[in-house]
């Protein structure tokens, strides 16, 4: 196993390193420039000439590309991800600094939807055709349509404008900084639920057919005839085997639940890794884009190897 | 139990007239039609006929293990006298796996693949018998090591993809005997192993048939095994039992001639015959079957009458036979008991063809 972990984390370096090539070029290939901001007619185009000079960007692509990755893999070096062209700061502590925030957000987000989303699954599988399916499905097929955008600021109208219950905005109170748990929590509700609306609505379709697909296995037929009761042969012996493919998509969803932190962040301005990246892009911010965007890459590899991972763990036949 | 034995008239599984529908979208396929037989304490059922006729479905309607589209629709299905069709959940639980065990067709995926054998072994047991999980686990090594497991208390500890499907087989054997039933259902036990495997688990089963003085209803499409393990045979097509007979009569005096088909199709030994025989034809579409009989368009004695749904023959005690023919029809004769003109125009048909 650990060694199955060593060959595959190899394996991601080439990988990293194609993921870096590209969004290098898509950055490059997107139009404007960081300097763009500064082109205000008070601006002289010596002066522009120079920030250009200064920021590197008359040299070759190459050069510029070479420039960035050895300096980006050095991460023990404060400046290794470079400054941020809208505030100065460091890049890598600006993002050190928002990863728990994120991790906190997604992490119950994820909790909430498994929570919900199973149980929900099995219920339409085995009630297959009946009015819970059809309401079930239907409502899983509606969730999943809507645009997370949409579906944030609906839960943020609701629960913030109409209950006026929840805070509209921020990860904590202004002035009650320093970890106020319950006011930590009290500003995660509406996001996490936003996010886990959306995530809840896929896994449960996910889990249903799952489930569907187990329930006409002949192992099902066979723990029936041993003369188990209904719930030990759907709970033990099919909900066992449903699970595994659900496990393999816990770490397969997490770029997809990163991405969707993004949106969530942004529309309730909860300050993480993806409202940073909104914000970046806006701005044209490249080196927090080039150094998010990396992030996103790695998270990917790693969504990717926890899943094989995990696979391994509850499924018996694979092995290392 | 002795008492049921010594009863002897009461069988332990009667099935009457049973019918096992599946309501599809296309229509209706009547898997089971009207199914009637009798398997007596510590008898040996065999049940053969070609693919789709309805035996495994047969077999799953005694143990309620049809699942929708299908539906159980009429019929009894008399355990002991009582019919099991009339049990609740509660009652049906307790004769599944205890007083009936079932072996399925697939060995390969029967199984579940994410716990040991030795659990799923010892669950039955455990679920069965108020006995520790020890105990159970100590009875699942027992039960793998009298099918002819090596090493049972390491296999037990195996998952189903650490063997072959010989030895999954055997596991299921194993379960299947671990807690005693009254009766076995052993769906195709077989067929999906190779020659010697095959010969193997069935010597299995007669040796575990004497011991435990169990019953067997024994579903094959090889007539081969019949002969080596039958008392008594039902033969089924289309989901009706065509001809039903102690087993020597079946392969000595067949009646039915569905019946002599199967029989022809087997390869003998010093066989001088060019090629086998096969019954010609296909089975009908079960969407679509024919009026009257439901042989008809394959049988070689194929007349009007049998436009007719064929009459249930007594050929002679405890031999039944579903055809026109009657039981002394050797060259066939048409019964006397088919309406005057459609015996007419079939005895002329006869005379035609006997030219
Ligand atoms: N779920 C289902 N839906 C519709 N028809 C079904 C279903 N299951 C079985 N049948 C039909 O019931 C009939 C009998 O099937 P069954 O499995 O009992 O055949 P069998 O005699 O066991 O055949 P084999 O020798 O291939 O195992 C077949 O015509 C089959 O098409
Ligand atoms: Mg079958």
């Amino acid at each position: 196993m650990a060694a199955y972990v060593f060959r595959r984390t190899l394996q991601a370096i080439p990988i990293l390193f194609g993921v870096a090539v590209i969004v290098f070029m898509i950055v490059q290939l997107a139009p404007g420039s960081p300097i763009d901001r500064f082109r205000t007619p008070r601006v002289s185009p010596a002066q522009l000439e120079a920030l250009t000079r200064l920021y590197g960007l008359d040299q070759p692509i190459l050069d510029q590309f070479v420039k960035w990755i050895t300096a980006f893999v050095q991460v023990w070096r404060r400046d290794a991800w470079g400054y941020s062209t809208l505030d100065g700061q460091p890049v890598l502590a600006s993002v050190l600094e928002r990863v728990p925030a994120t991790l906190r957000l997604m992490g119950l987000s994820l909790l909430v939807t498994i929570v919900v989303a199973v149980p929900i699954g099995v219920l339409a599988a085995v009630k297959q055709y009946s009015w819970t399916d059809k309401i079930i499905t239907t409502l899983a097929t509606i969730g999943y349509a809507i645009p997370s955008f949409i579906l944030g600021i609906y839960v943020l109208y609701f629960g913030g404008v109409v209950l006026k219950m929840f805070p509209l905005f921020g990860m904590e109170s202004l002035g009650r900084g320093g970890g106020d748990i319950f006011d930590l929590a009290w500003h995660l509700v509406l996001p996490v639920t936003s996010l886990a609306i959306q995530q809840i609505a896929g896994w449960a379709r996910y889990m249903r057919s799952s489930m569907l697909e187990v329930l006409h296995q002949d192992y099902v037929r066979t723990a029936k005839a041993k003369g188990l009761p209904r719930a030990r042969v759907l709970g033990k012996h099919a909900l066992r085997n449903a699970l595994i493919p659900i496990v393999t998509l816990l770490g397969l969803s997490i770029p997809a639940l990163l991405a969707g932190a993004a949106i969530t962040e942004f529309i309730f301005s909860y300050p993480g890794l993806g409202q940073y990246f909104v914000q970046a892009v806006g701005v044209r911010d490249y080196p927090v884009v080039l150094a998010l965007t990396m992030v996103g890459g790695l998270t990917v590899v790693l969504g990717n190897l926890l899943a094989d991972v995990l696979y391994g763990v509850v499924d018996p036949r694979i092995k290392y | 139990m002795t008492n049921a034995v010594d009863a002897g008239d009461v069988g332990l599984l009667e099935l009457r007239d049973l019918k096992t529908h599946f309501f599809t979208q296309d229509g209706t396929v009547r898997a089971v039609d009207g199914v009637t037989f009798e398997i007596r304490d510590g008898q040996t059922l065999g049940v053969v006929g070609e693919s789709g006729c309805g035996k495994s479905i047969t077999a799953m309607s005694v143990l309620r293990l049809i699942e929708r589209p299908g539906r159980i629709i009429g019929g009894e299905v008399l355990l002991r006298g009582k019919n099991v069709l009339n049990y609740s959940d509660q009652e049906m639980r307790d004769v599944r796996g205890n007083q009936i065990s079932m072996i399925f067709q697939e060995p390969m995926t029967s199984l579940n693949p994410v716990y040991t054998c030795g659990d799923q072994i010892a669950e039955a047991v455990e679920l069965h018998e108020a006995i520790s999980r020890r105990e159970a686990w100590g009875r699942a090594i027992e039960m793998l090591a009298q099918v002819g497991i090596p090493e049972p208390a390491r296999r037990a500890k195996q998952y189903p993809h650490q063997m072959s499907g010989g030895m999954r087989q055997r596991v299921m054997i194993a379960m299947a005997l671990s807690t005693n039933p009254e009766l076995l259902i052993a769906d195709e036990p077989t067929t999906a192993l190779d020659v010697t495997i095959q010969a193997q688990i069935l010597e299995l089963m007669k040796a575990l048939r004497e011991r435990n003085k169990m019953a067997i209803m024994l579903i094959t499409h090889d007539l081969g095994v019949v002969a080596e393990m039958a008392d008594e045979v039902v033969v089924m097509y289309s989901g009706k039992v065509f001809e039903r007979a102690d087993a020597l009569t079946i392969f000595e005096q067949p009646h039915n001639p569905y019946t002599r088909g199967l029989l022809a199709s087997i390869p003998r030994l010093g066989d001088k015959r060019e090629r086998l025989e096969v019954i010609r034809g296909v089975v009908p579409n079960p969407l679509n079957l024919p009026t009257g009989c439901l042989f008809k368009r394959r049988c070689p004695y194929a007349m009007p009458v049998c436009d007719t749904p064929p009459p249930v023959r007594q050929v002679k005690a405890g031999h039944i036979s579903r055809c026109w023919l009657t039981p002394e029809s050797e060259p066939p004769s048409i019964g006397a008991d088919a309406p005057p003109e459609v015996a007419e125009a079939a005895a002329q048909e006869l005379t035609v063809a006997g030219r």
